[in-house]
């Protein structure tokens, strides 16, 4: 009986092997569908869209490219499943990440097997800790970088002397406020912290914390608030009822289009940063960002966000590592992205810090016109 | 495995020891059996560390009578301190696995003193309020994890005297897997018939009987309560080092609806109902999978359709169409 099995088995693998053998398999694990459903559908378009455009110039070592794509439901119990199941479809790489604890939870499973995994756009910095994955590759901007951009921009161009914290009260809030200053230790800030402000996730209303900063009148206002739906639009509304002057400096990546959409010209002179716009210097003026903005408008209508381009900068950079080594072994190309410059990303020249992270680029912008989610690029020094 | 539940007592000891030993001995094969491919270990290995979970409140549902919304509590419990002793203290799986139930009688114990006296809707929303204080404190507590979870967690290691089991793989971890549902099998098999088993279902089921024999609701309540959570804990415990990652999403409503799906589905106070449940809802996700949100409009679907038309579950579908199957003089008197 077993035997009969196990021959069915073999018989049924045999026929579908010619066809298979031939293609390169790129698996995709991000959530589509819930709320993070369309966040995860563009980082997957993205990477089909580049797929594509590698099997036009005729693939890959030789070889065709295939995507693989698979819905994480921003559940850490599924995306174990998910990875189990490229790991039996034999995926040569695996991009994926949106959540942090889906990450975390995906990636033994898949560095047990011995499968090339790239994060996408999962931030937390246990991800490169190297415990789960000793050849962890992620694209995205960690939090040490984002405190750095912001905490220079504050303390060397703003030159802000008396600075406040609006900070949410969790991993996340904290984990950036404390980085932030410890940046403004390396960078022998003069100034002084006049108050912290705190708030929870789910916070709407922020009358009491914002009294109290227009009463502390700080230069500016860090203020990190991941609720972009909801809590953030209101923070933004209530602080211009409130007619505070200080500077409302935004934690890196909140300004999000639904901030926009809902407190629209609120958010008029806000100072945030992000690692991509594509109409933005310094991406406006790379030849690469360019090609992949025109083909993602041509192909989904929309503009391309950061992250379609963490999407598509994970395949060029996995692409061009595998050329340049000719191999799919997993070390080699880990070795080859770890610690070196990757040329022709939608970021420009890619480089990766040792321990895997993409060292990004910023742009520090200022909210011109919040309705239309108009930005100007600021200079940076 | 039906027969060791069913236990006929005409059978004898020796005779259900042997069909068990078989049935064990088959179930490590069943991954091989299955094609051996990493896909079969993990989906099985899943399904049996699942099943334990969903035991620890079928015996609160088919034997209380009552909904507990908590049981994610002891699930999380059981994972967050087996990652947290091996990952700080490098302590072996026996001494975590212990700590485990030790958590889990405390955390028990003291909700089931507090839900004493609470009936039906009150205990389900008493014991669902425990458990969003629970992630609370996960997500918020640095020192466990916090919003993070815990990454890095090693290989279950098991000293056995002279040699110690050492498993991190899917392979490595289904013999415990196996192991450990077995054992749950016995554990809720034995509890069945004990003195506790009957006693609760009467208390259930005819409490004015219950109250002439002398029985005190209160403490049958608690002890079986006290007794469901280290089970779940045992699971939570195991998922810890298959996962290698534990995180505040533990008390996620995944596996509350998973737990209470895989009851209901095939019929309570069945003794393999939860695992066959378990089997089939997690087949369908892995295997006939239709996306998310799809999965999710099934899972309801099926999980309003069976409690508003089959209460009893889909034994009680198939005991309709046997009865309805046998000719009128067959029909058993009603």
């Amino acid at each position: 009986m077993m035997r009969t099995i196990q021959l069915a088995v073999v018989a049924l693998l045999a026929l579908g092997a010619p066809a298979m053998a031939q293609d390169i398999k790129v698996g995709t694990i991000f959530p589509l569908s819930g709320g993070a459903g369309p966040d995860g559908q563009t980082v997957t378009n993205a990477v089909k869209l580049m797929v594509d455009e590698i099997n036009a110039k005729g693939g890959l070592l030789g070889r065709k490219l295939v995507v693989v794509s698979k819905d994480d439901e921003s559940t850490p119990a599924v995306g174990v499943s998910r990875a189990n199941e490229m790991i039996a479809e034999k995926a040569d790489v695996v991009i994926e990440g949106w959540n942090s604890p889906v990450t975390l939870a995906m990636q033994p499973i898949l560095a047990r097997a011995g499968v090339l995994d790239i994060t996408a756009v999962s931030k937390s910095d246990l991800i490169l800790s190297g415990e789960s994955n000793p050849y962890a590759i992620r694209i995205n901007s960690s939090n040490g970088f984002d405190a750095e951009v912001i905490a220079k921009y504050v303390v060397n161009t703003l030159k802000a002397k008396k600075i406040a914290f609006l900070t949410q009260n969790d991993v996340y809030g904290n984990g950036f406020q404390s980085a932030v200053e410890a940046e403004f230790k390396k960078l022998n800030f003069s100034g002084q912290i006049v108050t912290t402000e705190k708030f929870a996730f789910k916070d709407t209303d922020f009358r009491v914390q914002l009294t109290n900063l227009k009463t502390a009148n700080p230069d500016a206002i860090i203020v990190t608030n991941s609720s972009n739906s909801s809590g953030l639009p209101a923070m933004v509304e209530q602080y211009r009822q409130a007619d505070i002057k200080s500077t409302f400096v935004g934690a890196v990546g909140i300004m999000l289009t639904t901030v926009f959409k809902v407190a629209g010209d609120a958010n008029n002179g806000i100072i945030s940063a992000d690692i991509y716009f594509w109409d933005l210097p310094p991406f406006n003026g790379i030849a690469e960002s360019n090609a992949f903005a025109a083909a993602f408008k041509k192909a989904y209508g929309a503009d391309p966000d950061k992250s379609a381009a963490l999407g598509a900068a994970a395949v060029q950079v996995w692409a061009s590592a595998v050329q340049a080594t000719k191999s799919l072994d997993r070390k080699t190309v880990a070795d080859a992205i770890r610690g070196k410059t990757i040329k022709g990303t939608v970021f420009g020249d890619a480089t990766f810090l040792p321990n895997g992270q993409l060292q990004p680029r910023y742009v520090v912008f200022k909210v011109v016109d919040g309705k239309n989610a108009k930005l100007e690029a600021l200079p940076q020094n | 495995m039906t027969a060791i539940g069913q236990g006929r007592p005409a059978s004898g000891p020796a005779l259900r020891a042997t069909v068990f030993v078989v049935l064990a001995v088959i179930g490590l094969f069943l991954p091989r059996l299955l094609g051996g491919t990493s896909v079969a270990y993990s989906t099985l290995t899943t399904i049996a560390i699942f099943a334990v979970m969903c035991y620890g409140i079928d015996i609160v549902l088919s034997y209380l009578g009552e909904v507990s919304l908590g049981h994610t509590l002891f699930w999380a419990i059981g994972g967050y301190t087996a990652a947290n002793l091996s990952v700080k203290y490098g302590l072996n799986g026996w001494s975590t696995a212990l700590a485990t139930i030790a958590l889990c009688v405390v955390a028990a114990g003291f909700l089931g003193a507090v839900t004493l006296r609470t009936r039906e809707f009150v205990f389900s929303l008493v014991t669902y309020a425990a458990a969003v204080v629970g992630y609370e404190i996960a997500f918020n507590w640095d020192a466990i994890g916090g919003s993070d979870g815990i990454v890095g967690i090693s290989a279950l290691k098991l000293p056995f005297g002279v040699a110690t089991f050492s498993g991190a793989t899917q392979e490595d971890l289904w013999p415990v897997a196996l192991a450990l549902l077995l054992l749950t099998l016995i554990f809720i098999a034995r509890f069945r018939r004990s003195r506790l088993g009957t006693a609760a279902l009467m208390v259930q089921m005819n409490p004015a009987l219950a109250a002439s024999l002398g029985i005190d609701p209160r403490k049958i309540r608690l002890a079986v309560f006290v007794l469901s959570a280290p089970i779940t804990g045992l699971a939570g415990w195991l998922y810890a080092y298959q996962r290698a990652y534990v995180g505040p999403d533990m008390f996620e409503t995944y596996f509350l609806v998973l737990m209470l799906t895989s009851v209901v589905l095939v019929g309570r106070r069945v003794l393999v109902g939860p695992l066959i449940g378990t089997a089939l809802l997690i087949a369908q996700q892995n295997l006939f999978s239709l996306g998310g949100d799809w999965n999710k409009i099934i899972l309801g679907a099926v999980l309003a359709l069976v409690l508003i038309f089959w209460p009893a579950g889909l034994i009680g579908l198939f005991r309709n169409f046997r009865k309805a199957k046998l000719s009128p003089q067959e029909k058993p008197q009603e």
